[in-house]
């Protein structure tokens, strides 16, 4: 087990993926011009808003976890300047990424609510700005997610199982890929499945293709979650080690009651149903979004104290 | 006794950390200037401070007996807290042929713990010896879970990781680790790595002495262990 970084890592690793991912969510619906389907859309309005603050909480959740870094705050500033550490990679991420959805969050409410805004004369070309804001934002949104990924998977031999690679004689490293399909996914459970099926009755109808991209994203999770534990089956060692403590050792009961269920299995049968028959009950599509949101959690967690130190 | 100790520990250990960040942190010139009063009580395996020296720590683990003497003359010596140590002896071979592998920092020469620190504050002096500046260091623990060797330990006191240091300040004045002063079977082997005629010097260009774990690819630059086979 691995007990350095304790529970507080995974929920920041949690929030900053599912804040990328509802920013990414929110800004696919702006460029496909879903968005403009409707008046108040909130999808992206959700996916504009909450990022923000999700990952400036993750960030000060970060910064609590320090030891130095919180009783002399002047030191946080040194986190910017060693570039051979992908978590200064990540600070400068961070530091672009959360006011830029602040931003996107801001443009968004003054779009969807265009009352102050004309009331002050000015006609500020708001679209035109949210669409470069969006597009930019999501550049760094895809970074903030591959960095939750690559924090894990950069310590190289030290933890085999965060540094698992995609196949065995494939070197690239497994977690930064699985973390960003993850993030997508916990943002489209928290904005499509929750906050648009909690607002719009007639949700699924409007966007059809939706339930068929979320298939898509839970079945490339679950095939790229079945090769890491592969992977690091067949890597031995350690790696073997954490693969067999979840697979099928003390930590099964919460890797499968908990994030295979709730997370992949329960999703994957719904909007399998409302790709096939058409039907969209909405307690269910909450159920769904609910559970891959939660299992995102657990998954951050599971990973983090399954990173066993490698054998002496 | 306790009290004592506890009383003494905190203010010897201000000093230290002071010295070291401005002592070691200018490098080679305080090396220098440490001196040339040469303790000759320490025999062969004195060291002489020039500047540039590099140093080298052979561990045979075909002589340790496990009485792990060197933990508690490693904690003595840097005033650490109950519990938590820069050296570990790991129990090797089964019940009938016990062995020990002495474990600790072991100054790799591509240190992963340097690598991936955000603010810089764990770096290579010239010596070989991988150091930690404290003042910069937030304890992020991020070095910690990087080192493959798990060397590294989290001062709550401070909030700042620490680790072995080879016992720089005394070692640049003539003196040994404490590690190597305290070791009984004389399982610790320490000198210079840049001297062709010293032990330590002939024991890794013979090839005897090998780096733990060669595959993490770190190259330990000071460390080198003579295993027991088998």
């Amino acid at each position: 087990m691995q007990t350095i970084w304790g529970w507080l890592p995974a929920i920041y690793l949690f929030l900053g993926g599912l804040g990328a991912g509802a920013f990414l969510a929110a800004a696919t619906l702006e460029f496909t011009g879903k968005r403009y389907e409707i008046d108040i859309c909130p999808i992206t309005l959700v996916g504009a808003i909450l990022p923000g603050p999700l990952v400036a909480l993750g960030t000060v959740l970060l910064i609590f976890d320090l030891g130095a870094g919180l009783r002399e705050p002047w030191r946080i500033f040194y986190m910017f300047t060693h570039f051979s550490s992908v978590m200064t990679w990540g600070i400068w991420i961070l530091s672009v990424f959360i006011p830029l959805s602040l931003v996107y969050g801001f443009l968004e409410v003054m779009d969807t609510y265009p009352m102050v805004w004309e009331r002050m004369g000015k006609r500020i070309p708001v679209r035109r700005i949210k669409r470069i804001v969006a597009g930019v934002g999501s550049v760094f949104a895809v970074g903030t997610a591959l960095y939750t990924g690559i924090l894990l998977s950069a310590v190289g031999p030290a933890i085999p199982f965060w540094s698992t690679s995609i196949l065995p004689f494939l070197p690239i490293p497994m977690m930064p890929l699985l973390f960003l399909v993850s993030a997508i996914s916990t943002g489209i459970g928290l904005t499509v499945d929750l906050s648009g099926t909690l607002a719009l009755p007639d949700m699924q109808k409007r966007f059809r293709r939706l339930p068929a991209i979320h298939l898509a994203l839970i079945g490339i999770e679950a095939v790229l979650l079945g090769l890491l534990l592969f992977t690091a089956f067949a890597q031995g060692g350690a790696a073997a080690q954490a693969a067999r403590d979840i697979a099928m050792g003390p930590r099964s009961l919460v890797f499968w009651i908990l994030i295979v269920l709730p997370g992949f299995a329960f999703p994957l049968v719904v909007h399998a149903c409302a790709l096939g028959l058409g039907r969209h009950p909405r307690l269910v599509h909450l159920g769904a979004g609910m559970g891959i949101v939660v299992a995102g959690l657990i998954l951050r967690y599971l990973v983090l104290v399954s990173g066993i130190p490698v054998t002496l | 006794m306790e009290l004592e100790g506890k009383e003494s520990r905190p203010m010897e250990k201000t000093g230290l950390s002071r010295r070291r960040f401005l002592g070691l942190a200018l490098a080679s010139g305080a090396v220098a200037s440490v001196g040339s009063t040469t303790t000759e009580k320490l025999g062969q395996q004195r060291t002489e401070e020039v500047p540039g020296a590099r140093y080298a720590l052979v561990i045979d683990t075909t002589k340790c007996t496990g009485c792990r003497a060197c933990i508690e003359a490693c904690n003595l010596r840097n005033n650490l807290p109950e519990g938590q140590s820069y050296t570990d002896v790991l129990d090797r071979g089964d019940g009938h042929a016990p062995w020990f592998l002495p474990v600790q920092c072991q100054h790799c020469a591509d240190p992963p713990c340097a690598a991936v620190c955000p603010t810089g504050a764990t770096y290579k002096h010239e010596s070989g010896v991988v150091l930690i500046n404290e003042k910069l260091c937030v304890g992020c623990k991020y070095c910690m879970v990087a080192c493959p060797y798990q060397a590294r330990i989290f001062d709550e006191k401070r909030g700042v990781a620490d680790k072995c240091w080879l016992c720089l300040e005394w070692v640049v004045k003539g003196d040994l680790p404490a590690c190597v002063e305290a070791c009984i079977p004389g399982a610790r082997i320490f000198g210079r790595a840049d001297d062709p005629d010293s032990e330590v010097g002939k024991l890794i260009a013979s090839g005897r002495a090998k780096p733990l774990h060669p595959e993490f690819n770190t190259h330990p630059a000071v460390l080198s262990y003579i295993i027991t086979e088998g």
